[in-house]
């Protein structure tokens, strides 16, 4: 096979303990594309969003990311995950840093800018998504929503090719979505390739390439969002669907 | 209504203003304490120049004579007159316990610091520090200093850079001893601390690709070491009063030296209650201290009660 995706996902399986909470997971994704994981809860999102940056280990099957693999013994984590941006439901900023602390440390540390270039580059990444007037401030000054966008800009100060989403607004109160989800609209006109885990069906219907429907660790379906959403194959999709949009 | 906030705002106010005039107090009396402990290690060490090495700074019947005039005090007149005179020897022990407790609480702090981060993200290395722990904590600190001092004799072993800095090798010996001792319960403290980091801020350190070190270093402690510093402050507290029991191994520290003249002038109430004045005011300064410090390092937007 001459033309590889970007991102190949194929017969992942996982187990905690005696269970099993992905079942040969498959999908793919080329460059820029934005794919979206859908599924109730439990069911394995967050678990394969992990599997792709190895912050949980698959046991079975592969995962290739841009030609190298993923789940090699031979695959520095470190170096993966330098390539590979997340961010989390919890936020989960650096309690102790201002907002360009958080985004600087990586790039300091990790890539070895200078203090100076680090800055430089979290100044940048934090006015990007809209934050320039908050650079000193600490998470616990902010709103949610300002913290899910340092989130996201700590990721990206990495510069990565691949950005991993958690359900990124779920922690937020209604108002504050709107600010997260157009920095993410934002991104996905920039070209990122994003995988996204979310709820917000509006968000997955205007810029997702294909949704993934999990569900007990298996893929249920999967396609581009008009056909899933419009005309789900399984009755499973379309039960989910139903009480997804009646919780809107 | 906007009363469930208020009153908290009020009595807050209302506490500070308080405070304000316990603070002058307080402030006065610390100044008044650290001025004379000072002049007097000053005097000692430039070999009396200004009262004879040994001798208080006011004469003890000159004292007495005073205060004898005033009604009032006329019946305290002898005490306060023999508590001035004791008062070089109280300085100078208080010199060794400050010294034996800054220096084993600091050299203790980069024992303590791995101790907790192997207890708290070690594997095997976590039940080293674990044995460790327990058992400095688990025994009597008097019996650690006698293994120490007769057990094993340290003082013997001093080695030539460290002997003739304090007047007698065992001062060494009930550092080394406070050492091993504090680490452990700085330890414990620290550890506590380490724990209540949320482990999301450490998944998000390994995500950005820092290594499990590099996290700890970068993400961990500096926030655990700022919540530890509450808890970590009782030790400090504690050791003030705990490194008395030096004297037991003939370090002639504060207790020491009460100790001393009580054996020779049997005004045990007398000696031990200005001796203990004299503790509770090195106590009160380090925890003044440290709530300075805690205030110093507070990170913003955070109580400053987070994490106890
Ligand atoms: N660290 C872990 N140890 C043991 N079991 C785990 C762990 N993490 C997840 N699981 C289990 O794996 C399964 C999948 O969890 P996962 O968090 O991936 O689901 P999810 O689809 O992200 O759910 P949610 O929508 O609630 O976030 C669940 O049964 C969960 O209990
Ligand atoms: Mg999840």
């Amino acid at each position: 096979m001459t033309d590889e995706s970007f991102l190949e996902v194929t017969d992942v399986s996982k187990w905690y303990g005696d269970e099993q909470v992905l079942h040969d997971v498959s999908f793919e994704m080329d460059r820029g594309d934005v794919t979206v994981l859908i599924g109730p809860s439990g069911s394995g999102k967050s678990t394969m969003l992990r599997c792709v940056n190895r912050l949980a280990e698959a046991q079975e099957g592969s995962i290739r990311l841009d030609g190298e693999d993923v789940l090699a013994p031979s695959t520095d984590v470190d170096d993966l995950r330098r390539e590979v941006g997340m961010v989390f439901q919890g936020f989960n900023l650096f309690a102790h840093l201002s907002a360009v602390g958080n985004v600087a440390l990586g790039p300091q540390r990790v890539l070895g800018l200078s203090k100076a270039e680090a800055r430089d580059r979290a100044t940048d990444q934090l006015e990007r998504v809209g934050l320039g007037n908050q650079l000193d401030s600490y998470p616990a000054e902010l709103s949610g929503g300002q913290q899910q966008r340092v989130g996201t800009a700590r990721a990206l100060a990495m510069e990565p090719k691949l950005m991993l989403f958690d359900e990124p607004t779920s922690a937020l109160d209604p108002e504050l979505i709107g600010e997260v989800l157009e920095v993410m609209h934002d991104l996905v006109e920039a070209g990122m390739t994003m995988l996204v885990v979310t709820h917000e069906m509006s968000f997955a219907r205007a810029v997702a390439d294909e949704i993934v429907f999990l569900d007990a660790g298996r893929v249920v379906e999967r396609g581009p969002p008009e056909q899933l959403f419009e005309n789900p194959e399984k009755e499973r999709t379309d039960r989910f669907l139903d009480r997804i949009a009646s919780h809107d | 209504m906007a009363g469930a906030t208020q009153p908290a705002a009020i009595r807050r106010r209302a506490a500070e203003s308080d405070l304000s005039v316990g603070r002058v107090l307080l402030v006065t009396a610390g100044a008044l304490f650290w001025g004379w402990l000072v002049a007097s290690w000053l005097n000692r060490w430039l070999g009396g120049v200004v009262v004879p090495v040994g001798e208080p700074f006011v004469r003890p019947a000159t004292v007495e004579t005073a205060l004898a005039t005033l009604p009032g005090l006329a019946a305290y007149a002898e005490p306060i007159g023999f508590a001035v005179g004791i008062s070089p020897e109280i300085a100078r022990g208080a010199w060794l316990t400050i010294v034996i407790t800054t220096v084993s609480l600091f050299i203790g702090f980069f024992i303590a610091v791995p101790l907790a981060v192997t207890r708290v993200y070690g594997r095997y290395s976590a039940y080293l520090s674990l044995g460790y722990t327990e058992l400095l904590r688990g025994t009597p600190l008097l019996a650690q200093l006698f293994v120490l001092h007769f057990g094993l004799n340290l003082g013997a072993y001093v080695p030539g850079a460290l002997s003739g800095v304090f007047p007698r090798n065992v001062v060494w010996v009930a550092i080394l001893g406070f050492t091993l001792n504090g680490a452990a319960y700085q330890a414990e403290y620290i550890r506590g601390a380490l724990e209540s980091v949320e482990e999301g801020q450490i998944t998000a350190g390994r995500a950005i690709g820092l290594s499990r070190v590099e996290t700890i270093y970068y993400v961990v402690l500096p926030q655990g070491l700022r919540y530890a510093i509450p808890s970590w402050t009782n030790e400090f507290i504690y050791l003030i009063k705990y490194s008395s029991l030096a004297a037991f191994i003939t370090v002639p520290e504060l207790y020491y030296r009460a100790d001393q003249i009580a054996a020779s002038t049997f005004r045990y109430t007398l000696i031990f209650a200005v001796t203990g004045l004299a503790y509770l005011a090195l106590v009160l300064t380090a925890s003044k201290l440290m709530e300075a410090v805690e205030a110093r390092v507070a990170i913003p937007g955070l109580g400053a009660d987070r994490g106890r």
